[in-house]
């Protein structure tokens, strides 16, 4: 059999496979460099950037290790779009593959700003982050109400030609309402889930572990709620979805595919192993052969229920 | 091959190797070496050619083979200090039977393998001129002081070490006590250090109150002072230290990357806006006490 095609396409985005690593979890893209060959994935989503430089939460914790996952409160911690364009963004496209930019603002027009500036660089794509629940002023607003969430993405439309990819929050009651208002606003993808909002306690203390109180759970213990969500979503829009949420190895990244994510991002698992990305690839690869299936977007929503 | 992430000052010894290495790193020995601590000595010759003291490693607690698969308790990498090396290829940490990674570690035979990244931030900072260093330690920070002591020592310095305790059980080195003369720790003595222990339990008196005590004997010039241990430690020595003898410490936060990307592991630092922060994976874990806002250090 001759090899499997893992090529998928985002709005106008091509990946020569459906492996991404996911947002905030790259940092800009230069940290990890040479630990793997990131140029292999399909495309690098970078950590979100915001008009101004933001300093995030308060240290001491900003994460917390839970069973199998993580909490965390960095709050949107960034270099700003200045030093992003001028210092992190040509490290990152020297990985050779697509990369990502991912946006939050304050309002429409601070997301819409950031969507401008990136319209002339060679990013493929723009992720839209309206879901990271760390910020009080900004993500969570928007992300838990489909209303604002179509506002932003309506916004940041109008500001660029890239693809857009507004990113959702899976902390709402009807997630799928949220992606086709976010899909008549124009977005060209749907990415989910962000981290679940969640709390840990020092009991001793009887204090928050975080600074900030609350954060965002991530890894393998949230992944059966996010395949959930990514089932949801797909059979509600026509678009494309990227599918994320404790995704720690191939078997992990078919669910979403086979639950109907055209793509999929790797976030947490990285930081035990950085050439997570890779290996899954690797190992959707052997399972498109060992089935006999030609392409995998021949996978994608193949669920039977 | 030095390339540091930043610059180091002009005549001092680069303090970082070349990027980090992922690796598997073979367990030659693991020795229970005081109540509840243990020594693990790795073959890592990688690590030998390029670490500096005070660089730290990060470790996946479960077999390598089993990265593939997620793991309900000790998901995330551990960082441990580089405690000491052993050329031609060996490298020793020491850790505590504490907590999930801890115990897992912990459980690792001779013949096994790590999963390591590293060497990973930036170590102490050795200035040239240096002819005296005082070494402060307490409980656990007690773990990359023998790579200090012996790259101290192998470039003439002299090496004075006061360490300290809640009580012995606290650190991962034997503690004697002589008839006359206060408690020692016989391993720091053999690498050539001058060495006093106290424990608060035994003892009596806490080591910044020894360091405070003895600051007098110190000459003026030649002389710096090393840290590592608890914040309040730290942050005691930092005004005992100000404006006198040049202080670098070692700090510790919870870490997810390791490697300056997730903004974890932050601490505040001094600046004219007064809200940035460091890492203390990728800035740090040894920073110029001047580099601390340490009003802002949460305890």
């Amino acid at each position: 059999m001759t090899k499997p095609d893992l090529g998928v396409t985002i709005g106008s985005m091509a990946m020569k496979n459906p492996v991404m690593i996911a947002s905030g979890i790259f940092g800009y893209g230069d940290e990890f460099a040479g630990l793997a060959d990131y140029g292999e994935l399909g495309a690098l989503v970078l950590k979100t950037i915001t008009r101004e430089p933001r300093q995030g939460n308060p240290p001491a914790h900003r994460t917390v290790e839970t069973p199998a996952g993580m909490v965390n409160a960095i709050g949107l911690e960034n270099v700003g779009l200045d030093a992003f364009l001028r210092d992190k963004l040509p490290a990152a496209l020297a990985h050779g593959t697509n990369v990502v930019a991912s946006i939050a603002g304050d309002t429409p027009e601070g997301f819409a700003e950031c969507a401008r500036s990136l319209d002339g660089t060679d990013v493929a794509a723009i992720e839209i982050n309206i879901s990271c629940p760390n910020v009080k002023k900004g993500g969570m607003a928007f992300g838990v109400d489909a209303e604002a969430s179509a506002e932003v993405t309506a916004a940041v439309r109008a500001a660029t030609k890239k693809p857009i990819i507004p990113k959702l929050t899976p902390n709402v009651t009807d997630i799928a309402s949220v992606a086709q208002a976010c899909e008549r606003a124009g977005a060209d993808a749907i990415s989910l889930t962000n981290t679940f909002s969640a709390m840990v306690i020092d009991v001793e203390g009887r204090r928050p572990l975080l600074a900030a109180g609350t954060g965002g759970l991530s890894g393998p213990a949230i992944r059966p709620a996010a395949v959930y969500r990514v089932h949801q979503v797909a059979q509600a829009v026509e678009v494309p979805v990227v599918g994320m949420g404790g995704i720690w190895n191939a078997n992990d990244a078919l669910e979403f595919i086979i639950a109907g994510a055209s793509a999929v991002a790797v976030g947490t698992a990285l930081y035990a192993d950085p050439a997570a990305g890779n290996r899954i690839v690797a190992g959707i690869r052997e399972y498109l052969q060992r089935h006999g299936i030609r392409q995998v977007s021949d996978l994608v929503g193949s669920i039977q229920l | 091959m030095s390339e540091p992430h930043t610059s180091p000052p002009p005549g001092t010894q680069a303090p970082s190797g070349s990027g980090p290495l992922r690796l598997q790193a073979e367990v030659l020995e693991s020795e229970r070496v005081a109540a509840n601590h243990r020594r693990l000595l790795l073959r890592a010759p990688q690590i030998v050619t390029t670490a500096q003291p005070g660089q730290f490693l990060h470790i996946w607690c479960h077999p390598p083979e089993e990265i593939d698969r997620p793991p309900s308790a000790a998901l995330l990498r551990r960082p441990y200090s580089i405690s000491r090396l052993r050329p031609p290829d060996g490298v020793e940490i020491l850790l505590r039977v504490r907590g999930n990674g801890g115990r897992l570690l912990a459980a690792k035979a001779a013949g096994e393998s790590l999963d390591i990244i590293g060497p990973l931030g930036h170590g102490f900072r050795i200035s040239p001129g240096l002819s005296l260093a005082v070494i402060v330690a307490g409980g656990i920070g007690l773990a990359p002081v023998s790579f200090l002591v012996e790259r101290l020592g192998g470039l003439g310095v002299r090496v004075i070490l006061l360490a300290g305790a809640e009580t012995d059980e606290k650190i991962p080195f034997r503690v004697e006590r002589p008839q006359a003369g206060g408690a020692t720790l016989p391993e720091m003595e053999a690498l050539g250090a001058e060495v006093t222990f106290v424990s608060e339990s035994v003892e009596g008196v806490r080591i910044t109150e020894v360091v405070q005590a003895r600051l007098d004997e110190l000459p003026g010039e030649g002389a710096a002072m090393f840290a590592v241990g608890p914040r309040a430690m730290l942050k005691r020595l930092a005004e005992i230290a100000r404006g006198g003898l040049p202080l670098q410490v070692s700090l510790e936060e919870r870490m997810a990357c390791g490697l300056g990307a997730c903004r974890s592991c932050v601490v505040p630092a001094r600046s004219a806006d007064g809200a940035s922060y460091k890492t203390v994976c990728r800035d740090g874990p040894v920073f110029d006490a001047s580099e601390i806002d340490w009003e802002r250090l949460t305890p």
